[in-house]
């Protein structure tokens, strides 16, 4: 026993000498599998927006970037935890997240849309956009677990029949496949993964967009953590730098046939 | 299989890092299971309850708990046993995959306890006498005569653990090490072919377990050839 605690210590202090905490790289957290806002390309690149903006921001303040794939469950415990330096993963900037992080300012919308069966003649919100919660009564509602979505269909939606998933992928598939009725998710992806395509071809948008600020905040934005007040800094100046010489508005051009900021967003799917 | 073209080379990387995961977490599952048993057949009292509070702990927790518990508990256990000896250390972290490595490792090595013990009682006893009559070394009893018999009593069971080390390996993709169920995953989040990625990743871990319930059954006939003729 004495002998295995002395390899386990031996081993420890092996991995601390060559594990010591960086200055001039910054970790950054993302799910990796989230495109194309962040994923790997088969070549072995990391690309979407948020590389791309994570990319933006380290150009601009001077620092190296090292990726680290983190599921979105863990994202805010990885974080504290200092698994990563940044969270550049499309989270939404919220008040109950801003007690535990601090967050820059947004660079991009964010908001929810719900997706059904064409053939389903769903009619869940009436003529002014708002939803109608008897509606949804019985209805089997796919949401993505610690999610903005989550928090404002619990609000709003008590009568329906929550499934939680881990992602926006197990959870289209079992729209498609009959497993859930209704689905709520990033419109964009949801156009460029799922109603654009073959999949997708019998679903469609069945709720306006919906983007209450009191659930889903004013866009999303790089998160760390609490104390870093001069990298905060550095971080939203860059940012305001990329929206006012226009290349925030490039990036999302690469993947989106529409604006995804917060003054130029058109709506997507229309 | 066009469709996977391009992300051939990410399975055999992740492919790789589940093997390397495999091996250490076998590593260490042996040591500990050998460890355990021998301090839970031993004569004293703090032993015993040092392994038997080990097994309980780690063969009662789930594994998925106990995984994340290493991931994200360990960095700061660590980083406060390391400023014990260098107080100029910030931070220290464990990388996932040596916690997911160590998680599993620890997690097989209590069932392997239970196994081991097992096959240490089923050695006779007058083996161990007989050797002893003989004047035989304690390390050379457990080399010679208590070890070749208990391995031979243990290997079947030892061949499910490594099996329960193999798959539970797919559990730390969650903890965001890149073996081939993340691979699926991200290549999924693409090309939006699910059913074909995960049975992909289905293939290549049963491909994998088949060779490792082959060197088993290999092992046991190894193990047992002296038995050959008295059947």
């Amino acid at each position: 026993m004495k002998f295995m605690i002395g390899l386990l210590s031996a081993a420890i202090v092996g991995l601390a000498g060559a594990m010591p905490a960086h200055a001039e790289t910054l970790r950054v957290g993302m799910e990796c599998t989230y495109a194309p806002f962040n994923y790997r390309t088969p070549e072995g690149e990391m690309a979407g927006y948020d590389v791309d903006v994570a990319k933006g921001i380290a150009e601009r303040i001077g620092v190296d970037l090292e990726y680290v794939c983190q599921e979105w469950d863990g994202m805010l415990p990885a974080l504290l935890a200092s698994k990563f330096d940044l969270i550049v993963a499309s989270m939404s900037i919220t008040e109950e997240r801003k007690q535990k992080i601090d967050f820059s300012i947004p660079y991009r919308v964010s908001l929810g849309r719900i997706l059904g069966a064409k053939d389903a003649g769903l009619k869940l919100f009436d003529d002014a956009g708002k939803p109608n919660p008897e509606a949804f009564n019985g209805l089997r509602f796919g949401v993505e677990r610690a999610s903005t979505y989550a928090k404002w269909v619990e609000a709003k939606l008590p009568g329906a029949e929550i499934v939680l998933y881990d992602g926006a992928q197990p959870m289209l598939l079992d729209l498609q496949n009959g497993r859930i009725d209704i689905a709520i998710t990033n419109p964009m992806k949801a156009y460029l993964d799922f109603l654009s395509k073959e999949n997708g071809a019998g679903f469609e948008f069945v709720s306006p967009p919906i983007d209450e600020v009191e659930y889903f905040g004013p866009g999303v934005g790089v998160g760390l953590r609490k104390g870093n007040d001069e990298l905060l800094a550095k971080i939203d100046k860059a940012l305001e730098d990329m929206i006012k010489d226009g290349s925030l508005e490039k990036y999302s051009s690469k993947y989106f046939p529409f604006s995804i900021q917060p003054s130029g967003w058109k709506g997507v799917g229309e | 299989m066009s469709l996977l073209d391009g992300w051939w080379d990410d399975f055999f990387f992740g492919l790789l890092t589940v093997l390397q995961v495999f091996c250490i977490a076998l590593v260490i599952a042996v040591v500990c299971g050998l460890l355990g048993a021998s301090a839970k057949l031993s004569n004293s009292r703090v032993l015993r309850g040092i392994a038997q509070a080990y097994t309980i702990v780690f063969r009662g927790a789930p594994e998925l708990l106990v995984l994340l518990l290493f991931y994200f508990g360990m960095a700061i256990t660590l980083t406060w046993f390391v400023q014990v000896f260098d107080p100029s250390v910030k931070f220290i972290d464990l990388p996932p995959f040596w916690a997911g490595s160590i998680a599993i490792g620890l997690i097989v090595g209590a069932y392997m306890t239970e196994t081991f013990r097992g096959a240490f009682l089923g050695v006779d006893r007058g083996q161990v006498e007989a050797a002893r009559a003989l004047s035989l070394k304690r390390h050379q009893i457990f080399r010679y005569v208590r070890f070749p018999q208990m391995w031979r009593l243990a290997l079947p069971n030892f061949g499910n653990h490594m099996l329960s080390i193999m798959k539970d390996t797919a559990l730390v993709s969650i903890i965001g090490l890149e073996e081939i169920l993340f691979v699926a995953k991200m290549a999924n989040s693409i090309i939006h072919r699910p059913f074909l990625l995960y049975m992909t990743v289905a293939l290549i871990y049963l491909a994998v377990t088949t060779v490792i319930t082959s060197i088993v059954a290999w092992l046991e006939l190894r193990a047992n050839r002296h038995l050959r003729g008295a059947r």
